[in-house]
């Protein structure tokens, strides 16, 4: 559940950029690494959790994978 | 002198400060312009510049050619160089003195100015190295080089470590990973970078006890990030300081509350609230503007004490926005949005973002139908990525102040 709504926000930055978007996320995916994300690209993506779960995930420092995030949106939700 | 120290460490590759001086024993020209993404370029060229005193101008690497055609500098002329008659040997004993020696050499930089027209700002040596410090403690400092090289900050910390004959490890822009192993491989002494860096680099379990000093300003330090620091640098003396294009780096607090040292204390005041800087302490510009040899800063601060004068930052009065230590004026941004046939009226703002301090959005009011991404494409071809608003709202209708103005508040 929140993994696909995660891949739609990952996507919706991806697609922007022209990027190839991606098919499916999974928890080991390194924001950095795998996805690509400079720190704009992070920027954003916590606008976008925030607007659909509520949560600031790098509040307390910036996490670096998926799971990190599903993590701190469970604590928080 | 050891043969082998190092200048400039970038990925994987060393170089030597011998071979800084073979290459400035073999050039016989200079650009007029850097422009380059490589760092080891820009120092190589700002150093040349230096030794043959010849004036530079520094662009950024991701200026679009729009955004340099309307700093009023021809695409044609950025890669004209400057031919050197009378060649200067280089070597370990002059290599100091050479540098410190300039008559005619200034270094121009480009700033996101208050109208919309990026702003111009010279340099001479001395407004550039009036923070340099050189005695026995700074001699063995490794600098981890956080910022952007062709930004003034990235300036100050370039002149400080090769004034000292320091070592220079690039991490600027490099993942998180590098740069733990970097500072751990050559044991780096001194880091001075935006908050926005050392929020994208921690937290982290890991420890640095090499790491013994850690400077950072241009946005507010905040104590999450405080204690982030003191847990991976627990060996580290925290530096806030502030500084801007106009003027460089002019003071440094342990904290929030800036004190005015005695030898500048003539040369800074406080009217309104608002800071004044003399201008025997900032680059020269045409574009800025002083009222009986006094600088308005536009930030706005908070008096501590009159004697000495200690304050606090504020905020800023004009509608600049940091945006991870990137100034981006919002009005240069609208008034390009506004020239796209599909949009009526833009409003550009920010809101508070624990990544990048602050991030960019944008209200749009539109004719036709056009998307998030038509329009952040729009805006690729003309600004740095980092001026483009990620977030963007369709809205029926952008509110303006009884003036006209657009409302910002």
């Amino acid at each position: 559940m929140e993994l696909n709504k995660l891949l739609n926000i990952v996507n919706i930055i991806l697609d922007k950029k022209n990027k190839p978007v991606l098919n499916e996320i999974n928890i080991k995916m390194d924001l950095r690494n795998d996805i690509g994300f400079d720190s704009l690209d992070l920027a954003e993506l916590t606008v976008r959790i925030e607007n659909e779960f509520g949560v600031d995930v790098f509040e307390d420092g910036i996490v670096s994978t998926i799971g990190e995030i599903i993590e701190k949106i469970k604590q928080n939700g | 002198m050891d043969e082998k120290k190092i200048f400039l460490v970038d990925r994987d590759k060393e170089f030597l400060y011998v071979e800084l001086f073979q290459y400035l024993n073999k050039i016989n020209c200079l650009p007029r312009y850097i422009y380059s993404k490589d760092i080891n370029t820009i120092f190589y060229n700002i150093v040349g510049s230096l030794i043959y005193d010849i004036p530079i101008v520094l662009l950024d690497s991701d200026f679009s050619h729009n955004e340099i055609q309307n700093l009023g500098i021809s695409l044609t002329k950025i890669d004209e160089n400057i031919e050197l008659k009378n060649k200067i040997l280089v070597n370990y004993e002059n290599f100091l003195s050479l540098l410190q020696n300039t008559k005619e050499w200034n270094i121009t930089l480009f700033t996101s100015g208050t109208t919309g027209l990026p702003k111009k700002v010279s340099h001479s040596f001395e407004t550039l190295t009036r923070m340099v410090k050189i005695n026995i403690s700074t001699k063995d400092n490794i600098w981890g080089f956080a910022y952007n090289p062709s930004h003034i900050a990235g300036l100050q910390v370039f002149f400080q470590a090769i004034l000292n004959l320091n070592t220079i490890v690039n991490l600027f822009e490099q993942s998180r990973s590098h740069i733990f192993d970097m500072i751990e491989k050559y044991s780096v002494t001194n880091i001075s970078a935006t908050p926005t860096f050392f929020r994208l680099l921690l937290p982290s379990k890991k420890h640095f006890n090499s790491v013994v000093k850690i400077t950072s300003g241009g946005e507010k330090f905040d104590t999450t990030l405080i204690n982030h620091l003191r847990t991976t640098f627990p060996q580290a003396k925290l530096l806030n300081v502030y500084a801007s294009t106009e003027a460089g780096t002019i003071f440094g607090s342990k904290n929030d509350v800036f004190e005015i040292r005695e030898d500048i204390k003539d040369k800074v005041k406080i009217i309104n609230n608002e800071l004044l800087i003399h201008k025997e302490l900032l680059g020269h510009s045409d574009s800025l503007k002083v009222v009986d040899g006094w600088y308005f800063t536009g930030d706005i601060v908070e008096v501590i004490s009159n004697n000495p004068l200690k304050f606090k930052f504020v905020s800023r009065k004009n509608e600049m926005i940091n945006v991870g230590g990137y100034k981006v004026n919002p009005i240069e941004i609208e008034e390009l949005l506004n020239k796209h046939p599909n949009i009526v009226m833009s409003r550009v703002y920010s809101k508070k973002n624990s990544v990048l301090g602050n991030i960019l959005l944008a209200d749009i009011q539109r004719v036709n139908d056009i998307t998030e991404k038509d329009i952040q494409m729009y805006l690729r071809k003309y600004l740095q990525e980092f001026k483009i608003p990620r977030i963007i709202n369709f809205v029926e209708k952008i509110e303006l102040t009884r003036t006209g103005k657009i409302k910002r508040a």
